[in-house]
């Protein structure tokens, strides 16, 4: 259990994590990552055997290609942590439709997934669209539709369709209902100002539990420097390319944050949390920022936002729970000689790839704004693709991409310490670059995140492709 | 079927302030006839909150008291029995839901209203279902009517108070739609003052209207079935100085919808005018217009300044339009979110009339602003009903 316990030494220093045991009061990091149980249905629509001209056609061998489509599902759902209920027998008439849109009201699953086998069932997808009272995953695998066939419901509030061969397209409609799930089952430390209260997010369904802002600087204040500060301060020293200001004694500090920062999520039963840590650092409440603290977290699949940006946390819980990897929420800066954007902050996850990926090289900065504690300096990796996510609120997100073309070093810039260089695709002027505090991730997740937007009623924005002329 | 008398009628009796005195039963039935009130015979007062939220409460007469008044709920109906009074008392839903119930029973029909607070970020938002059931076997029918502030507007979707939403309405159909011959019929909200025209123009491109939220500015003007007009809709955009920001969508009824960018056309607080040759077209005797958010556009709340009506014929000059030199020659001039604006419903009542088969039941619910909040535009919220209990049932299960 001690290796298991010890989430971040664990990942970082698995021989240590081996030979210690967790503190009584050691809060493991993946618990504090919503598990909610997510539930789909499934079943398989075609039309009455044997196949006689049209699509899919007389050779398509519909046995083979429904034993491995479940086969990859039920696989898929194993990943997961999805629980599967499959129609036992293929649908193949009006009363089969009738009788699963029955069983779907009486299980109430998060979703319902139809794959298709023929191109004479697309009649019945308008009516479990219509009528299933759940979020509808159709797969129509290449020679069950035309154009035609996929135009309309496919742009449909509540559906997603996927007309493709490739599977891990599949997977991704799944990973939208579990993302779903998840942010059902959320809550967010809302660490701010002085009221404590509890509310509930349109649409998304996340828990907000405001707390004071002085609830986390008194906590600091208590905590000891134990075994595992010791350890997460000598992880982050040794595992950075270079240590630039911070001395050991901010290193613990930023360790005590983090600590501070599980304890706290574990304390009121929460997953996420987002602090105005800019004016605690104004009033000098801590002797850190929590940037580096914030870092631990992302990288643990807990998502920690900056500055009490709510909707900055939400975006940075989505890149979190629909892509699995790390948001990193930043200021915006037009580069006007280069036409790029640069995105900056002083926190950003390491594992750019994934939760269970490599981390990217950083380097241990002080927070440049205030000159304290610790900031990490994420080496993002050059040219490659990015997608930048914003909630304006939970009824419209923006989302735009680009490439990364440069790390922008501090100095010669003045502003955060990381600091990317982005060219972005489709937008002509990167002056026009919609919102503030987007969350940058790495990978072009365009299509993915637009799916779930669909299904879950939210309007998409993107930055304006072309200029428009200013005016006097 | 009696009528509903109109709001100034009861108000003296049944007062939306929630500071006033009700007078007695015997005195307003008088007035009402078989009118009935849930408003008499009332045993408590009940507060509705949420975890570290400002209460409101159900007062003693089962009206739901905010912040910015009370709402209230007339039944009538033909043959109903005379008010046997009101019943407040506190009652908790799911267990554990904090929630107000005022019941009452007018013969052969049950009601009740129940209300409680659904957390909903950031300042909550009181859910006020109201059921009624027909419990002798036979079928009936009754008409509920809401009792409001007088200083409300009702929209198509929504009560607003001054630029506040108060309360969204159900889908179901509402029966009275006296109406004036023309004004507006949206769910936006009127800006006086908010333009600054530069230059020589019609004092009206000061004041505008705007639909918060991306909701269309809608006007119904009765016409002449199948009459042309030349419409010249006036423009002044004074927040945004680049353009591109705030593009609108213009469809009038008859012409081609038009994509207007004051700031791309005229600059920052210049007022303009666009021409439109609309008619029309449906021959239904109203000529409809509407300005709305141009789909992506980084603004999505729409303007509006002004609206002229001249008829068919030779389209006047625009630049003597915005002068304000053509005005003497408009059918309709219309200072759009000033002082004469008018919405087109003209008493703003709200009334469903609602048909009970033997023992059947029937509900309507209501989102009610409550103390910071705003009430959502239905078509602009993920919120149902049950999503709204289950958000209440799961924040009270959690809350320590």
């Amino acid at each position: 259990m001690a290796a298991a316990g010890l989430g971040f030494s664990g990942q970082l220093m698995p021989a240590l994590a081996r030979q210690r045991r967790p503190a009584p009061d050691f809060v493991d990091p993946a618990a504090l990552r919503p598990r909610p149980k997510v539930r789909i249905d499934a079943a398989f629509l075609e039309m009455p055997r044997p196949y006689w001209l049209g699509w899919p056609g007389t050779t398509y061998d519909l046995d083979r290609h429904q034993a491995e489509y479940r086969g990859r599902l039920r696989e898929s759902c194993q990943r997961l942590g999805i629980d599967l209920y499959e129609e036992s027998a293929p649908i193949q008439a009006d009363a089969g439709v009738a009788s699963l849109i029955q069983g779907v009201h009486q299980r109430q699953p998060d979703a319902l997934l139809v794959i298709l086998q023929h191109m004479g069932c697309w009649g019945w997808t308008e009516r479990l669209a219509r009528d299933a009272r759940c979020p509808l995953l159709i797969f129509a695998p290449i020679g069950t539709s035309f154009t035609g066939h996929v135009a309309g419901i496919s742009r449909r509030p509540g559906v997603h369709l996927i007309s493709s061969l490739d599977w891990s397209a599949v997977e991704d409609g799944l990973r939208m209902i579990r993302a779903k799930r998840m942010f059902e089952e959320s809550r967010i430390l809302w660490i701010h100002g002085d009221k404590r209260n509890e509310t509930v997010l349109d649409r998304l369904g996340a828990k907000i539990r405001a707390t004071p802002r002085d609830t986390f600087n008194q906590l600091f204040d208590t905590m000891p420097v134990n075994e595992e500060v010791k350890d997460v301060a000598s992880a982050l020293r040794r595992r950075a390319k270079k240590v630039v200001e911070p001395n050991w004694q901010d290193c613990l500090n930023a360790a005590r944050a983090y600590t501070t920062a599980k304890r706290l999520l574990a304390d009121e039963q929460a997953h996420a949390l987002s602090m105005d840590c800019l004016g605690m650092v104004g009033a000098k409440l801590v002797p850190t920022p929590p940037c580096a603290a914030w870092t631990l977290l992302q990288d643990e699949g807990i998502t920690a936002g900056c500055e009490a940006d709510l909707h900055g946390a939400t975006s940075m819980m989505l890149t979190s729970y629909l892509l699995d990897r790390p948001g990193y929420m930043n200021d915006p800066v037009a580069e006007t000689a280069k036409n790029l954007l640069i995105a900056a902050h002083c926190t950003s996850g390491t594992r750019l790839n994934g939760f269970t990926k490599p981390q990217a090289p950083y380097i241990l900065r002080d927070h440049s704004e205030s000159s304290l504690g610790v900031a990490v300096q994420v080496l993002w990796p050059v040219d490659t693709p990015i997608s930048l996510i914003r909630f304006s609120n939970t009824n419209e997100l923006i989302i735009d991409t680009g490439r990364v073309v440069s790390n922008v070093d501090t100095p010669p810039a003045g502003g955060c310490r990381t600091s990317i260089e982005i060219r972005m695709d489709r937008v002509e002027d990167a002056r026009d670059v919609l919102g503030f505090h987007q969350v940058v991730t790495l990978g072009d997740h365009r299509r993915v995140v637009e799916g779930f937007c669909q299904l879950m009623g939210i309007r998409v924005v993107h930055s304006p492709e072309h200029s428009a002329p200013a005016t006097a | 079927m009696n009528t509903i008398l109109a709001r100034h009628s009861s108000r003296g009796a049944h007062s939306s302030n929630p500071s006033s005195t009700p007078r007695s039963a015997t005195t307003l039935g008088v007035r009402l006839g078989l009118a009935l009130l849930l408003s008499f015979g009332a045993l408590a007062e009940v507060a509705l909150h949420s975890p570290g939220l400002p209460p409101s409460r159900m007062d003693d007469q089962g009206r739901l008291v905010e912040d910015w008044g009370a709402v209230g709920i007339r039944l009538t109906g033909e043959g109903l029995a005379t008010d046997q009074g009101v019943t407040v008392t506190e009652v908790k839903l799911d267990g554990h839901i904090p929630a107000a119930q005022a019941r009452q029973r007018l013969g052969s029909i049950a009601c009740a209203l129940t209300a409680f607070r659904a957390p909903v970020w950031p300042s909550g938002l009181d859910v006020l279902t109201v059921a009624v059931e027909e419990t002798s076997g036979h079928a009936s029918a009754c008409t509920i009517a809401l009792d409001l502030p007088a200083n409300v507007r009702v929209g198509a979707k929504t009560v607003l108070q001054g630029g506040r939403p108060i309360l969204a309405l159900p889908a179901t159909p509402r029966v009275t739609e006296r109406t004036r011959d023309w004004g507006y019929r949206d769910d936006a909200v009127s800006l006086p003052g908010w333009a600054r025209p530069e230059g020589a123009c019609d004092p009206a491109f000061r004041n505008i209207r705007a639909g918060l939220g991306g909701v269309p500015i809608e006007y119904r003007f009765n016409v002449v079935p199948g009459a042309a007009f030349n419409v010249v809709l006036g423009f002044c955009e004074s927040h945004w100085a680049q353009s591109g920001q705030r593009p609108v969508v213009c469809r009038l009824e008859g012409a081609a919808p038009q994509e207007i960018d004051p700031i791309a056309r005229w600059g920052q607080h210049q007022p303009g005018a666009v021409l439109f040759a609309a008619k029309d077209a449906n021959g239904d005797g109203c000529l409809d217009l509407a300005v709305l958010p141009r789909a992506g556009a980084p603004d999505l709340n729409p303007i509006l300044n002004v609206i002229w009506i001249f008829p068919d014929g030779p389209p006047p000059a625009l630049d003597r339009v915005i002068a304000g030199q053509s005005t003497i020659q408009a059918l309709r001039h219309v200072d759009v979110g000033g002082d004469k604006d008018q919405s087109l419903h003209s008493a703003g009542l709200i009334e469903y009339e609602l048909a009970l088969p033997p023992n059947g039941r029937q509900e309507l619910v209501f989102l009610v602003a409550c103390p910071g909040s705003s009430a959502p535009r239905p078509d602009q919220t993920g919120w149902t009903v049950e999503t709204l209990r289950r958000a209440a049932s799961e924040v009270w299960r959690d809350w320590r």
